[in-house]
């Protein structure tokens, strides 16, 4: 299109004149990609989590207080007599409170001698075959002495419904938000039109096509789009961080995907949706605009 | 070049603006179009700018006939046209430059072509001095010339001005329509609306008169309708009665409700 370089500057400036306006559309935009991405990355490190957990075939079998470490062989025993266990692993409370010592470090656990230790004996067991892994647990907690299975399984369900209940909440409050932003938008671009309407009187006096009278306030709404999906990528990233590092610092351990991983789809559905939800609110308010003529739009 | 058959305009309010005007204006002419405020002249231009639409009938302009144009060619339409408007309509924020390549960038012309265009118009209007100056800084008149240097910077084949020395001290206004006579003799088509009958007859131009929403005159007989002895006998007091009963007609229907 001719004169299309003329047309975006005229499109930026838009963005710079009408600053507050812009600001307040780029604020709710943001909020409403940073929301969406984070309840997006959640649901995908849920699931990443969920996979592994299925994959692994390790599972840990806690005996019961009051047994002491020879009962625990006699246990141990029983429980590599089941068909479908590879191999039985002990894993002293002794060795627990080792692992913990350095991974907090050791003031936590001064207090903590060998005597008043907390922490269970347990047996690290590894099957063969993960289809029978519901039977397999069930045999295990039958034997004398076997206090709890850790069941992963029963983990990885609760979160993946916990995930299923974030999305669905996320979804219904991204709507809510992409409503407000394609309003705030709209209006943003109304007062541009409002403040430009004798120019754009002018420019339809001498013969200016509709698309063309349109376009700078498209690139205002597309513009004001990419501003937030930058600044989004940017919080989202900063947020992802922070969290990941709470989830160290507290010992909880979940194996987050590395932002860097998920950075170009983040990146790309950001600048999609953003500039696609600032055009659309551009293209709303111009439409009325366009149907009139001269002094209408003067409002003389 | 402009041509209206049987055109009558009736707007949705009910207001007759005009009542079949038959008229043909060449290439190449320079018409006054006059009138006393209300008498049909905007919805005259409105109806040529396209604007607004005829109720009934037809016109012409360059060529194409307004009914069988589609909205997206209505801004093709206007390029035809350069339009002065009474408030001169320029933007302050910009230059008198800027004022007057706007007009060539909205139509999408690149810049190079702008670069070299804006500055003849500007000395075509005698105002090569005053590119880098906002329009505040002018006159009246200055301001006037400006408007005038944008109507016709796209090298429109009419040019329409709409009281375009309404705003202009009345020493000036003759210096106007001087620079439209001498665009005129360029082989631009020019349209001018005005109430000043002295500055029309200072120049010996064509002059179309407009009254009720009629052509009631016009210096260019060919052109009359056949029924103009009878506009120009035709009696203002019935169109008062006939208004009188239409009010009349109204207040009755509201009580009636």
């Amino acid at each position: 299109m001719k004169g299309f370089g003329y047309l975006v500057k005229e499109g930026l400036k838009n963005v710079w004149v009408n600053r507050i306006m812009s600001i307040a559309s780029i604020c709710v935009l943001v909020s409403c990609l940073v929301l969406t991405g984070s309840a997006t990355l959640f649901s995908v490190n849920v699931s990443e989590m969920v996979d592994q957990v299925g994959q692994n075939n390790e599972t840990t079998v806690y005996i019961k207080d009051g047994y002491s470490q020879l009962d625990a062989v006699y246990i141990g025993k029983e429980i590599e007599k089941i068909s479908n266990v590879n191999s039985v692993t002990f894993y002293s409370k002794d060795d627990a409170i080792l692992q913990f010592k350095n991974q907090l470090g050791d003031e936590l656990f001064s207090q903590i001698d060998e005597d008043k230790n907390p922490l269970p004996d347990a047996f690290i067991v590894v099957m063969d075959d993960l289809e029978k892994y519901d039977e397999t647990v069930a045999e295990i907690q039958k034997i004398d002495g076997v206090d709890s299975v850790l069941n992963r399984r029963d983990f990885a369900e609760k979160l993946t419904n916990i995930s299923h209940m974030v999305n669905i909440i996320a979804i219904g409050i991204v709507i809510v938000l992409v409503v407000i932003s394609l309003f705030i938008i709209a209006n943003t671009i109304r007062a541009t039109m409002y403040s430009r309407r004798f120019e754009i009187s002018i420019m339809k006096s001498v013969g200016a096509t509709n698309s063309f009278v349109r376009m700078p306030f498209l690139v205002e709404g597309m513009l004001i789009g990419l501003i937030s999906a930058a600044i989004s990528v940017g919080g989202l990233a900063l947020l992802y961080e922070g969290i990941s590092q709470v989830f160290v610092t507290t010992n909880i351990p979940f194996d987050f995907i590395p932002f860097t991983n998920v950075l170009l789809p983040v990146v790309a559905s950001f600048v999609v949706a953003g500039m696609f939800v600032g055009f659309a609110g551009s293209f709303l308010s111009i439409r009325k605009y366009l149907k009139m003529e001269g002094n209408e739009i003067l409002g003389w | 070049m402009i041509d209206f058959e049987n055109v009558s305009k009736t707007y949705p309010n009910g207001i007759h603006a005009l009542y079949d005007v038959n008229l043909h204006i060449d290439k190449g002419e320079f018409v006054f179009i006059v009138g006393a405020s209300g008498a049909g002249k905007s919805t005259f231009l409105k109806l040529i700018m396209h604007e607004e639409t005829p109720s009934n009938g037809e016109i012409t302009i360059a060529g194409k006939k307004i009914s069988k144009l589609k909205r997206k060619e209505v801004p093709y339409l206007r390029r035809h046209m350069g339009i002065v408007f009474q408030d001169f309509r320029l933007i302050d924020k910009m230059t008198v430059f800027d004022n007057v390549a706007f007009a060539m960038r909205a139509v999408g012309e690149n810049t190079a072509t702008i670069k070299k265009r804006v500055p003849y118009v500007l000395s075509l209007v005698g105002l090569s001095d005053k590119g880098k100056r906002k329009p505040s800084e002018l006159s009246g008149g200055e301001q006037q010339r400006v408007s005038l240097a944008r109507a016709l910077v796209n090298n429109p084949e009419i040019i329409i001005a709409d009281e375009p020395t309404g705003n202009v001290d009345p020493e000036l206004s003759h210096e106007i329509i001087e620079l439209l006579t001498e665009i005129n003799s360029m082989g631009t088509t020019v349209l001018v609306v005005t109430h000043e009958h002295e500055l029309v007859r200072e120049f010996n131009h064509r002059v179309i008169k407009i009254d009720h929403g009629r052509v009631v005159d016009d210096t260019s007989k060919d052109n009359i309708s056949d029924d103009y002895d009878d506009i120009k006998n035709y009696d203002d007091s019935d169109d008062y009665a006939e208004l009188k009963q239409f009010s009349d007609d109204i207040s009755v229907a509201s009580t009636d409700e």
